[in-house]
């Protein structure tokens, strides 16, 4: 994962909060994903509400880190594992790189 | 993450799945039809609009129902049907269409296929023009209905084919069964229970298969009678709905279920979270357990 990686969202999976739980459902499925909705955990849930096309990982995992009580290298992990997922399924595309002001 | 097709964990009550009977319009005069009976202008009149319909479904999406099936009448002979469908599908909702697929053009699965659905029902009652079209009333119904099924099979979206067994198509079930098994990813379902007219009558009796010849008609198929000796070995489970489901016809009243209509809380009025979590525990249902939880009151009796 390269933190200064920036991630926008595919309109094409719309979110759902249904009794406590956060629910991707990508409105354009194809067969093989017709009975498929992606259901997030905590953390994921809170992930994905702060992707938004503009901010590169490394600051929203700083934001989540101030918010939570979590460690930085288990943030890292669940933050690369939900990445991974949320790519895989097409939920969220790489749009940049950011540039390190250093 | 998690991939699921349902949710893995609800509250013991939770409107998720609402099945809404958006008209009772229909382009058919099918004889064991319970809705028939409102499919006339003084009725349909009294339908909800556009806005109404929008309005309430947006009530469901923000009190997290999931599960959507418009079914009518025929859903799809409101000219606005898709708005509606297309709006529901836009705002997350995993959409079932009950269709007798008879008013479905190229045009129409084109805009299935760009938003497709959770899966699409088409009523199938008979596997030959006559038997069929004897049952709907409409001439040329037959081959409409097979062309919607070949129209949505070409864009892969999920179809369920199924048949009310009654006396005028008891000897073409299994042809129309084994017509949906040579399309190869299309389920098939047989339903075997008639319903009173929703203003009543008693019509859809009058086609209704007896116990003796239900058995026939399942002895004859190994599926079919599997399922039938299932159902009847088991007692019925104690009726649920109201818990997880619920009914809205087409007038914007909501309902236990759409077979018990018996109480109404009228949407029009008052807002969907009041009518779920407050109306709806009071109504009764003589199907219920005596009690089922603490979080619905089936016995209440009312005027």
């Amino acid at each position: 994962m390269n933190p200064a990686t920036i991630y926008s969202k595919n309109p094409d999976f719309v979110q759902r909060d249904v009794a406590g739980e956060c629910i991707l459902v990508p409105i354009r499925r194809t067969l093989t994903d017709a009975k498929s909705i992606f259901v997030l955990n905590d953390t994921g849930a809170a992930l994905w509400n702060r992707i938004d096309g503009t901010r590169p990982i490394h600051e929203i995992a700083s934001e989540f880190a101030e918010e939570y009580d979590v460690a930085a290298e288990q943030l890292s992990q669940d933050f690369e594992t939900l990445l991974a997922d949320l790519l895989s399924i097409h939920a969220i595309e790489e749009v940049a790189v950011a540039h390190d002001p250093s | 993450m998690i991939r699921a097709d349902k949710l893995p964990h609800l509250p013991e009550r939770f409107p998720v799945a609402c099945q809404w009977e958006i008209t009772c319009r229909c382009n058919l005069r099918c004889v064991m039809c319970y809705t028939d009976c409102y499919n006339r202008p003084e009725f349909v009149r009294q339908e909800l609009t556009t806005p109404e319909i929008l309005r309430i479904m947006d009530e469901l999406a923000e009190a997290g129902t999931l599960e959507l099936c418009l079914t009518g009448g025929e859903p799809m002979a409101r000219t606005d049907f898709f708005d509606i469908y297309e709006h529901a599908a836009r705002n997350g909702f995993l959409v079932t269409v009950f269709t007798n697929g008879t008013l479905m053009t190229e045009t129409h699965a084109d805009r299935f296929a760009a938003l497709p659905p959770h899966r699409i029902e088409i009523s199938l009652h008979g596997a030959t023009q006559e038997t069929f079209e004897r049952i709907t009333q409409g001439k040329g119904s037959h081959d409409r209905c097979l062309n919607a099924v070949r129209l949505l099979l070409d864009r892969h979206i999920p179809l369920v084919l199924k048949t009310t067994a009654m006396t005028l198509n008891q000897n073409e079930v299994l042809a129309i069964k084994r017509y949906v098994a040579s399309l190869g990813s299309v389920r098939y379902k047989l339903g075997e229970d008639m319903r009173p007219e929703l203003d009543g009558g008693c019509g859809p009796f009058h086609y209704a298969l007896s116990n003796q010849d239900l058995t026939v008609l399942n002895q004859q198929d190994d599926d079919l009678w599997a399922e039938s000796c299932k159902q009847q070995s088991e007692d019925p489970p104690p009726c649920r709905s109201g818990m997880h489901r619920f009914h809205i016809d087409a007038y914007g009243r909501l309902q236990l279920c759409s077979g018990n209509r018996t109480r109404s809380y009228d949407l029009r009025a008052g807002s969907f979270r009041e009518g779920f979590f407050e109306a709806l525990p009071t109504f009764a249902c003589q199907w219920k357990a005596p009690v089922v939880s603490e979080k619905i009151q089936p016995t209440v009796h009312h005027a």
